[in-house]
């Protein structure tokens, strides 16, 4: 099949007169209420709170609430970014297509690959707290506990293949199902949280602790351990921005998306804080420490009891299969749009004749992610899920600050232009990425200690040895680099080299100059100018 | 008096047996053949402006391929195509109450019954949903 009548719709046998391309038909129109579900579905509030809570507690202690309250304020920021590049171009490409036009080809590059990145250290987490709940749901705690053993593995394993090959086939849920699968999940939560501080307040559970306003004070930390907690509090409000971007089936394209975008971030905000809030005051900050690995699976043994604990296992699962989708089917788009405008080769841009999904791309990141969750367990057996969570801050961090710095310089001629346009196209943005990139900053140094990377009790690349000193931080590496920083910074930094490889004999894209915005409200030439390449 | 037929194409084996059966049936009622491919990229993913415009001109292309198929069996009949960004059913659905469709002509998509209730078949949402006749055209045996 390869006839194409014309570019857009105009078929030889229509009549004359006849709208082209479907305009015929009602499209189907997304409301704001849709948009925040999505949004809402794709950050999964009880599987992140599952994988990052008791990460974050190791790091500030008693501080959680405080940074989880914090680290909404960058991603609150970034949101704008979102907002106002999302107008001018709706690309599925995102943060690699705004930094290429914006800041230029191998910013934008690495931005993509950044995203991509960002996905497959995110598919471990997700499998192992996939393996680990189901063990659990079952009541197998023995098998659930070994998060490096061949059952929790093995579940993982199908949990991806599953997973991919609902995202390739193009299996959806009904919007319905969507809201009364976030809705029970949202529910779930607040009932947890509100059995929990009911119990501490009205009986003696062990180790419970009254909350106290001090608990959401950032100032009662280190800067160094605010910005190492917030870079894994981020996490928590990834995949948000998936609101943003549900922008041509809304009802009203240009706005719908950024005000989900907004709403959706309050509602998370309110249910990450009540919840942290009440998981350590019920069996104090230790507890979730010594659970990092399925912590609400063992909070709910003590707050809601049998079989009510299973309600939330349940919403952990359910979270994790949204958020799984909300991983592979990125990945997916992004590879997609980086070939479709010749930064990736050509095969990436495929899409399957009858599923129509990027099935090349989807494919491969699904069989990248089980090689790449495996090896992960057999490296660092019993702390894959630490590894991958500490070390996905660093993706997020990167690609989200990029974006930030792309709608400040994207829009640079719009900023003294009115006062709104300055706070939330320029500052907010501007402030939101250099927030990010301290935190990216400052968190390396912090892993580079071996008694903060000691967390995970391990180190790869033993023969490392080197230290070095900027202004007052030091970096010393003496008995190898922490897993976290590997996994974290290295596969970033993996994508350099891959770049300059592409780069020879595809010099095309690289060539290509920066853009201004040519207005606030219209939309932007398309990237790549001409007929888009399918291959069937 | 009802208007057109409605024929769901995606180029797949059943959706050509479809649109053999369709042609009949427009020929039969001197009716105008409508045919529709419906796509959504699942909203979950976030971004699709470039990624539907691939969509489309795939679309563009079955349709292109469906519309010479349909002179080559009879050029009498008249025939129009649509692409629409709505998934397969819903398009076929709405192509169908604003055609003032008789009929819908779809492919069985030749699962077996439990797979397609699992992957969503597209005639199994057309018969429960559907105000208008359905007809669904099995795939020719190999």
């Amino acid at each position: 099949m390869t006839t194409v009548a014309a570019d857009s719709g105009e078929l030889g046998a229509r009549p004359a007169g006849e709208p082209a391309g479907g305009k015929g038909l009602k499209t189907g129109a997304l409301g704001l209420m849709s948009s925040l579900v999505i949004g809402v579905a794709s950050t999964a509030p009880a599987y992140s709170l599952a994988a990052s809570l008791g990460f974050v507690t190791l790091v500030v202690g008693l501080y959680a609430p405080a940074v989880m309250l914090v680290a909404f304020v960058p991603m609150l920021f970034i949101a704008a970014a979102y907002f106002y590049l999302n107008r001018a171009d709706p690309d599925c490409g995102t943060t690699f297509t705004w930094v290429t036009r914006s800041i230029g080809p191998r910013s934008g590059w690495m931005s993509g690959w950044g995203i991509l990145v960002t996905d497959l250290v995110v598919m471990p987490s997700l499998a192992s707290i996939a393996g680990q709940y189901t063990f659990s749901l079952f009541g197998a705690h023995g098998v659930a506990n070994d998060s490096s053993g061949f059952w929790v593995t093995f579940v993982g394993v199908v949990w991806i293949v599953v997973m991919t090959a609902i995202c390739y086939i193009g299996i959806e849920l009904s919007a319905r199902t969507q809201v009364a699968l976030l809705g029970a999940e949202l529910v779930i939560l607040t009932i947890f949280a509100v059995v929990a501080l009911a119990k501490v307040y009205g009986g003696h559970i062990a180790h419970s602790l009254h909350p106290s306003w001090q608990w959401i004070n950032p100032t009662k930390i280190s800067v160094a351990e605010l910005s190492v907690g917030m870079l894994t509090a981020v996490f928590i409000y990834w995949g948000w921005d998936t609101a943003v971007t549900v922008n041509e089936e809304s009802k009203d394209a240009k706005r719908t998306p950024g005000v989900a975008a907004l709403l959706s971030t309050l509602v998370l905000l309110a249910i990450y804080m009540i919840v942290s809030v009440a998981a350590q005051a019920f069996h104090g900050p230790g507890f979730l420490t010594n659970h990092s690995t399925d912590i609400l699976n063992a909070l709910s043994k003590d707050v809601l009891g049998s079989p009510w604990d299973k309600l939330l296992i349940i919403a952990v699962l359910t979270s994790a299969s949204a958020s799984t989708q909300t991983t592979i089917l990125p990945a997916g788009r992004s590879a997609l749009s980086m070939a479709v405008h010749k930064a990736f080769p050509p095969r990436f841009a495929s899409i399957h004749p009858r599923h129509l999904s990027p099935g090349f791309s989807t494919l491969l990141f699904g069989a990248v992610s089980v090689v790449w969750y495996v090896g992960l367990t057999l490296l660092s057996p019993g702390v894959v899920l630490a590894n991958s969570v500490l070390a996905l801050g660093f993706g997020i961090s990167f690609y989200y600050g990029m974006t930030g710095f792309a709608c400040v310089i994207y829009y640079r001629r719009f900023l003294f232009k009115s006062v709104k346009n300055f706070v939330f196209i320029g500052l907010a943005p501007l402030l939101g990425g250099a927030m990010l990139a301290a935190m990216f900053l400052i968190s390396i140094f912090y892993y580079s200690n071996p008694a903060n990377s000691a967390q995970t009790g391990q180190a790869w690349f033993k023969f490392v040895h080197f230290s070095f000193r900027i202004f007052h931080w030091h970096i010393y590496v003496t008995k190898g680099v922490s897993p976290i920083l590997v996994i974290g910074v290295g596969l970033l930094a993996l994508g350099a080299p891959l770049m300059l490889i592409w780069r020879i004999g595809h010099a095309d894209f690289f060539r290509r100059s920066r853009e201004a915005a040519e207005s606030l409200h219209g939309s932007a030439p398309p990237l790549t100018p001409g007929v888009i390449p399918v291959t069937d | 008096m009802p208007g057109d037929v409605v024929l769901g194409y995606d180029g797949s084996e059943g959706s050509k047996a479809a649109l053999r059966t369709a042609v009949a049936v427009a020929k039969a009622f001197d009716a105008p053949l409508t045919i529709v491919f419906g796509y959504e990229p699942n909203p979950m993913g976030g971004e699709t402006a470039d990624y539907k415009k691939q969509l489309e001109r795939i679309g563009n292309g079955y349709l292109a391929d469906a519309l010479a198929q349909v002179t080559a069996l009879d050029p009498t009949v008249r025939a129009e195509a649509i692409v629409a960004p709505l998934r397969p059913a819903e398009s076929l659905l709405e192509a169908a109450v604003e055609r003032e469709a008789r009929v819908i002509v779809v492919g069985g998509s030749g699962e077996r019954p439990i797979l397609g209730a699992i992957l969503g078949s597209v005639p199994h949402k057309l018969l429960h949903r559907s105000t208008v006749p359905v007809l669904v055209v099995p795939t020719p045996e190999e």
